[in-house]
């Protein structure tokens, strides 16, 4: 029996431990768990700063169209180019003002032979010009929102094929699923974008009116910041079961303006509670079941002892 | 000392009954430890836009929390050394628990770091440790399968925690998830209430129970062996030895040991980063996200089925009496796998490469307690995985943030692929080459200790304090020997039983 051990031994021991316990956490610490994907955006942010000097700078659509970079000519028209047979959408995202050019191309190995070719925006036709024997392009000047629109290729010959440009505002992403808040605590919504907005606007629903945030009383409820241009960020403190509902922000582009919606909840404690204290109950079940089977099981034994 | 003679005859581990309770116990417990802080990335995107911070600031919680798990190895060990698993595997839950439910509440991200990085961290490495000890305490013959049973806990809960995880956070937000969150990992707890204390031997424990009341503690003691004795006799010791008492730095002059301590932390150098990476890497190649996220559940699956059958193979005769070597090749399978992955760029090239992974990673975690405990013996085990998984802790840490490093300067995954590779065939080899080499030491030394049998001489050595005990300890590791010659038969059981 150690009855020597000394607390202040014990207490020197654990003060060594726990050093090198910092000294371990020293280590980890500046070095992301998961440095990937810091370098992924990273990587990303510096393509955007690129493009982003070219206005209108294509964005695909991981859905529709691989991964290409456009603008291969000069500064002032931006190319875009459908290849078929292949994806045949391509979704453009543009910010400013500018000049695009969007070509579909044939591949050399398609069985079309020398098709019929119209560009159509809606119902409405646009004349082309041919670039090679296998790619025909149209030129659009877009300078409002009038020019956005989805511009589609179609190819004729044994078959019809078409191929679409949608060019649009650039999107905004907000949050698909419900936000989740609590009663008394703040609530956070933030709205990015991958181009500069000239400004941001947060609404609220009510009912079926949206009312621009600034103008809800009272003003200190409600913190809007915009840490950059290309993103805004919405704090909703002091919440209480009135603020649940829809809000929006809006980015507003030359072009015109983009929305982004955020469902926000607001729960009071008691939600989450129930099934805290549902599990605990079953925690302390469980434990006493095991205590009390291990006492029974020992007093069997010691009377299978004493009987023996 | 009467007692210790009478140990001889006595029944070893039970390699049963309660034990495979025991083992479902340890299952719900490491497989909290490992799993827990994996499930939390979910969650990282929301506290990250509430708090306003940037990712690698996020990335901290995460890492503080496998650093402390891993870091705070040596306290539990002697946590459990002085007070048993049980009070240490409860306690341990407890402190999850609160560490969770007060970051519930936390209004800073500093406030984060402490409640979950340091207090969930350090309950985690609470349940971590007497996890594994206690299984090395309830068998010997079936103890390969027993570790393997306990150690697939990691990859099904994992399976569960990840849509769990989802569900909470969709339905609670992140503050009511930690909430919920706090109260199941007190389910460890629970986990803990099912470690039955257990000594070396039912008999000298039970005797000294019933005769001296509450000198449990002293079965506990006589695992230390002649550490006691020396209790007795000396008076007044110095720091350093009662230190020794509750974690055995004499370890680090065990060859088994060290060979064990270098080859690990060699390997998991390139262990973890190709599972952090793997994901980015599919996106990379082109891979959506869902497909992506398929590649690793394909990897939790195989690995959850890896690892009991590993036990199973592990504890054959055939590979039993060579398990060092068998997780030599397991760590050399693992690195081979990462050297190949770059020539896999389709998705099903990748597919594959998730199945072999998983099967290598299943079988290298499966067998990684279970040679330490080959090695050193189960009484010297508590001390020696306390030690290991602080040494660990580093190398741990640096892996990934090393294999990013190589992708950010070459812009390419394939080099932080063969990186791992190489250095986890390096280690395998390492670990090959060394464990022949110490299985011919051993083989060599039990044969000059039969022909000191021969001598009348008293075989009972273990009075004559540090010098014996390291005999002792290399015949630790013919823990094979009952079941490498049966002949033998219960001469060499007894022998096993006398060092566990």
């Amino acid at each position: 029996m150690p009855a020597t051990f000394s607390w202040r031994c014990l207490v020197r021991l654990l003060l060594l431990l726990l050093l090198l316990l910092l000294l371990c956490t020293s280590l980890s610490g500046g070095n992301p768990a998961d440095p990937p994907m810091t370098t992924q955006d990273s990587n990303q942010t510096q393509v955007i700063s690129v493009t982003k000097m070219k206005a209108g700078h294509e964005l695909s659509d991981a859905a529709t169209q691989e991964l290409k970079p456009g603008g291969k000519q000069s500064t002032d028209v931006a190319v875009y180019e459908i290849v078929l047979p292949g994806p045949s959408e391509k979704n453009i995202s543009l910010a400013s003002p500018v000049k695009v050019e969007l070509i579909c191309k044939l591949d050399e190995n398609s069985n079309l032979k020398n098709p019929q070719v119209t560009w159509k925006k809606g119902s409405e036709t646009i004349s082309h010009t041919t670039k090679t024997q296998n790619s025909w392009a149209i030129q659009v000047t877009v300078s409002g929102s009038s020019e956005l629109g989805s511009y589609t290729c179609f190819l004729k010959a044994e078959k019809e094929v078409s191929a679409t440009f949608h060019l649009h505002v650039p999107p905004v992403d907000g949050r698909e699923k419900p936000m989740i808040a609590y009663i008394g605590d703040t609530a956070v919504m933030v709205c990015k974008t991958e181009y500069n907005a000239k400004t941001w606007s947060w609404y609220m629903t009510n009912g079926t009116e949206l009312i621009s945030i600034d103008k809800i009383l009272p003003k200190d409820k409600y913190d809007i910041e915009n840490p950059s241009a290309s993103e805004s960020r919405l704090e909703v403190h002091r919440l209480t079961t009135a603020d649940t509902g829809v809000y929006w922000c809006e980015a507003a582009f030359d072009l015109g303006g983009s929305k982004a919606r955020f469902d926000v909840k607001v729960l009071s404690i008691a939600e989450p509670l129930k099934p805290f204290i549902a599990v605990v109950a079953e925690v302390a079940i469980l434990v006493t079941t095991i205590a009390l089977y291990e006492v029974y099981s020992k007093r069997k034994a010691k009377v299978n002892q004493k009987t023996t | 000392m009467p007692a210790r003679a009478e140990a001889g005859r006595a029944p070893g581990p039970p390699d049963g009954g309660w034990g495979w309770v025991v083992v479902f116990g340890a299952f719900v417990s490491i497989g909290f430890a490992y799993a827990f802080p994996k499930g939390l990335a979910i969650f990282f995107k929301e506290i990250q836009d509430f708090f306003g911070t940037s990712y690698s600031e996020i990335a901290w919680v995460s890492s503080i929390m496998l650093a402390t798990t891993y870091g705070a190895g040596p306290i539990s060990s002697i946590l459990v050394n002085r007070y048993g698993s049980r009070p240490v595997v409860m306690f341990g839950g407890l402190l999850c628990g609160v560490g969770m439910i007060s970051a519930a509440f936390c209004t800073s991200i500093l406030q984060l770091y402490i409640c979950v990085g340091f207090i969930t961290g350090f309950g985690l490495a609470l349940n971590l440790q007497p996890s594994v000890i206690i299984i090395g305490k309830y068998f010997l013959k079936r103890r390969p399968i027993a570790n393997g049973l306990a150690m697939a806990g990691s990859p099904v809960m994992l399976c569960t925690l990840a849509p769990l995880n989802q569900f909470l956070f969709d339905n609670f937000g992140w503050r009511g998830s930690f909430l919920i969150l706090g109260a199941i990992l007190l389910n460890c707890c629970v986990a803990g209430a099912l470690f039955r204390p257990i000594g070396p031997g039912p008999a000298p424990v039970k005797t000294q129970v019933t005769e001296k009341g509450k000198d449990a503690l002293k079965g506990k003691i006589t695992e230390d062996g002649p550490m006691e004795n020396k209790t007795e006799e000396e008076g007044e010791k110095d720091c350093f030895e009662k230190v020794n008492q509750y974690l055995d730095f004499s370890l680090f002059k065990h060859r088994g040991f060290l060979i064990y301590l270098i080859g690990n932390v060699l390997m998991f150098l390139g262990f973890f980063a190709p599972i952090v990476f793997l994901a980015p890497y599919a996106k990379h190649t082109g891979i959506d996200e869902y497909s992506a996220a398929f590649l690793l559940s394909i990897l939790a699956i195989v690995d959850m089925v890896a690892r009991p059958t590993t036990g199973i193979v592990a504890n054959s005769r055939w590979v039993r009496p060579r398990i060092q070597y068998f997780f030599s090749f397991a760590i050399a399978f693992n690195g081979a796998c990462h050297l190949l992955c770059p020539l896999a760029s389709s998705y099903t090239g990748l597919i594959v490469y998730s199945s072999f992974f998983g099967l290598a990673f299943g079988m290298v975690c499966a067998m990684l307690f279970e040679t330490l405990m080959d090695l050193v013996g189960a009484a010297r085990f508590t001390s020696a995985v306390g030690l290991v998984t602080i040494a660990e802790c580093c190398t741990i840490l640096l892996g990934p943030p090393i294999g990013g490093i190589l992708i950010d300067t070459f812009g390419d995954y394939k080099y932080m692929f063969i990186k791992c590779g190489a250095v986890m065939v390096l280690a395998g080899t390492f670990l090959f080459i060394m464990n022949y080499y110490n299985y011919r030491m051993l083989a060599k030394e039990e044969k000059e200790r039969k022909a000191k049998e021969e001598d009348p001489k008293s075989v009972r050595t273990e009075n004559e304090g540090k010098k014996n005990w390291n005999q002792d300890s290399t015949q630790d590791g013919p823990e094979l020997e009952p079941l490498r010659e049966k002949g033998e038969g219960l001469k060499k059981e007894m022998n096993g039983t006398n060092e566990a």
